[in-house]
């Protein structure tokens, strides 16, 4: 059974805890081999400590993540191209302090559940970003693989690449990417024709972790809701603080698994009566499958068709063979 | 062999089944790759596809993927099956040959009422050259897809170096093979070829085609089929081998140094 004491690590012991080369070199670099290792990262939301930051306009990990990216997105050309022959197009280049719901220029929120516990309302806080899929659709079947999940498990949408076709938000369970028409390099190609945009979403702060930073919205957190760690070691800590609050793990088996651990005293069930999936807002579902799953089989017997061809072969000489043999026979009778 | 003249039926069999199951398993599958693939782009809803009848489906990225695989497996196996169990044995007549370049040119320009045709053989100079290009886009194709399917099933973190390669060599054979797609079916329309058409349908072309167009095919052919004739016609007691009204009346000296070899073990 894992120390109560473990369970109270702070943000940067945890990091010193799931880097143990440096630990067991006693080098003081922790930050250093986890970032620059390929080990699988996770993070951990544990939602029994976030409480929203009621006390603040903007919640702490809403408005670091903004801070982070407010020049992540070039300026908008105006007049935006309208596509043809749908007119869709996507602006939040007017709407970028929107921080109820994701949005290109928004990639976490905050979303308030009041949940009926035993008979007792409680307000639970549960901070939506992207999930970090194990194996995402949203970055496998990219037709530019413009969306790529890295060794470290982060899924990075390359906005140098990314055509804003949107086909990543409509395979992703939870509809997360967000797109910005008017800008990328669709612009470039042909604009009214193909492409809309760039889509945007939580990328793990990668160049953060890159330069030994925490991502924006873990380091921000100041009830130290969110962990970043190794994926054995989050998994332990999520399982163990699971346990002592018999609580529950959202994110864990949801769409094949995912690299974002929620730990929550409250069924998920619950937190999900109190969301409705809207563009932007998603739910929480517990059964969530990987839909891609289903083409994994016919998927593997197209790796094996050239095996299945040299056996047409093999299958065809033996035919010729026995023709031949029995045209002889027939030849010299 | 399967190439044979058909006389009684002024017929002359061009293509064995098994080359037909070839090229229409290869061409179908082909064909179902090409429009799944399509609909892995983002474009069914945007242009209104979804709205046509019986097309809702193309909005499923997971339903194309579905049949794109299934398409994959048929097209795989197939091309595979084409390349080595010809190359065993030993089959060439798809394969370039020098001259092939210009010799394209004079009957392409012959189609066009320019100059006139030179003789062929079982294909046409630019069939063959044709021939190699769509087998290396097939190629590509498949290679680059086969990485992609890996990447989708076992290592969604494959090396990004590598993911790029195989998407961007899919994407651009993917364009590749449509042209090649389009200049094979313009090789239909033109008027010439038509009677080459009904090859790949029925596996046998007409005759009087075949001898006006394709003389040096029917010359590789024919031969064996007159001399068959002429030990029918003779109603020699011992037709057993055509080879031999073949090289009667030829001196030995004329004979390559093997076959020589082999009439001295008859005698």
């Amino acid at each position: 059974m894992k120390k109560e004491k473990d369970l109270k690590i702070n943000r940067r012991s945890f990091l010193k805890l799931t880097s143990g080369v440096a630990i067991a070199s006693g080098l003081n670099l922790p930050k250093k081999a986890f970032a620059a290792s390929e080990k699988q990262v996770s993070t951990l939301i544990d939602l029994s400590l976030c409480d929203g930051c009621v006390d603040r306009k903007i919640p702490a990990c809403v408005s670091a993540c903004k801070t982070i990216n407010k020049d992540k997105i070039p300026q908008i050309i105006d007049p935006i191209p309208e596509p043809w022959p749908r007119k869709t197009i996507e602006d939040w280049s007017k709407k970028r302090d929107v921080v109820n719901r994701l949005t290109p220029y928004n990639f976490i929120y905050v979303h308030k559940a009041e949940v009926n516990v035993a008979g007792q309302k409680k307000n639970i806080f549960v901070p939506r970003r992207c999930m970090h899929c194990d194996n995402p659709a949203c970055a496998t079947i990219c037709p530019f693989s413009a969306n790529h999940k890295n060794k470290n498990g982060a899924v990075v949408i390359d906005q140098e690449f990314c055509f804003g076709g949107a086909k990543c938000r409509d395979v992703c369970p939870w509809g997360i990417p967000q797109r910005q028409s008017g800008v990328g390099i669709y612009l470039n190609v042909l604009p009214g024709l193909m492409g809309n945009g760039v889509m945007y979403k939580c990328d793990l702060c990668v160049e953060r972790l890159a330069d030994n930073k925490l991502p924006g919205c873990v380091e921000a957190c100041p009830r130290e809701a969110m962990l970043i760690g190794t994926r054995s070691a989050i998994k332990k800590v999520a399982e163990s603080r699971a346990r002592r609050m018999n609580g529950y793990i959202y994110g864990k088996a949801q769409n094949g698994g995912t690299s974002t651990l929620y730990v929550s005293p409250v069924p998920f069930e619950e937190i999900n009566k109190t969301m409705t999936k809207k563009p932007g807002q998603p739910d929480m579902k517990v059964d969530v499958q990987r839909k891609m799953a289903d083409t994994d089989t016919i998927g593997k017997a197209a790796l094996a068709a050239p095996v299945l061809g040299i056996a047409a072969v093999g299958i065809v000489g033996v035919w010729n063979w026995l023709s031949n043999r029995k045209d002889k026979a027939g030849k010299e009778e | 062999m399967t190439e044979k003249i058909l006389s009684e039926k002024n017929l002359v069999v061009r293509h064995s089944i098994l080359e037909l199951i070839e090229h229409w398993a290869i061409a179908i599958s082909g064909l179902v790759l090409f429009l799944t693939g399509m609909f892995e782009l983002p474009m069914s809803k945007r242009y209104y596809i979804s709205s046509l009848p019986g097309m809702g489906w193309s909005t499923d990225y997971m339903t194309s993927l579905y049949l794109h695989y299934a398409a994959a497996i048929i097209f795989t196996a197939a091309a595979i099956f084409h390349i080595l169990y010809h190359g065993l044995r030993k089959e060439k007549g798809l394969l370039p040959q020098n001259g092939d370049f210009s010799a394209s040119i004079t009957v392409i320009k012959s189609l066009f009422g320019f100059g006139e045709e030179p003789p062929m053989h079982k294909y046409l100079p630019e069939q063959r050259l044709a021939y190699v290009g769509m087998a290396f886009i097939i190629f590509m194709l498949i290679v680059s897809g086969l990485v992609k399917t890996y990447k989708n099933i076992y290592a969604p973190d494959m090396s990004l170096t590598v993911v790029l390669w195989a998407t961007w060599i899919h994407n651009i054979f993917f364009i590749l093979f449509f042209l090649a797609f389009l200049a094979h079916m313009a090789a239909i329309v033109l008027k010439p070829n038509w009677p080459m058409v009904r090859g790949i349908f029925t596996g046998n072309v007409r005759l009087d085609y075949a001898r006006h167009r394709h003389p040096l095919w029917l010359a590789e052919i024919e031969p064996v089929e007159k001399a068959s004739v002429e030990v029918i016609e003779e109603k020699q007691a011992l037709p057993v081998s055509i080879e031999v009204p073949a090289i009667e009346g030829i001196e030995k000296e004329d004979l390559p140094p093997g076959q020589t070899k082999s009439d001295g073990d008859k005698e």
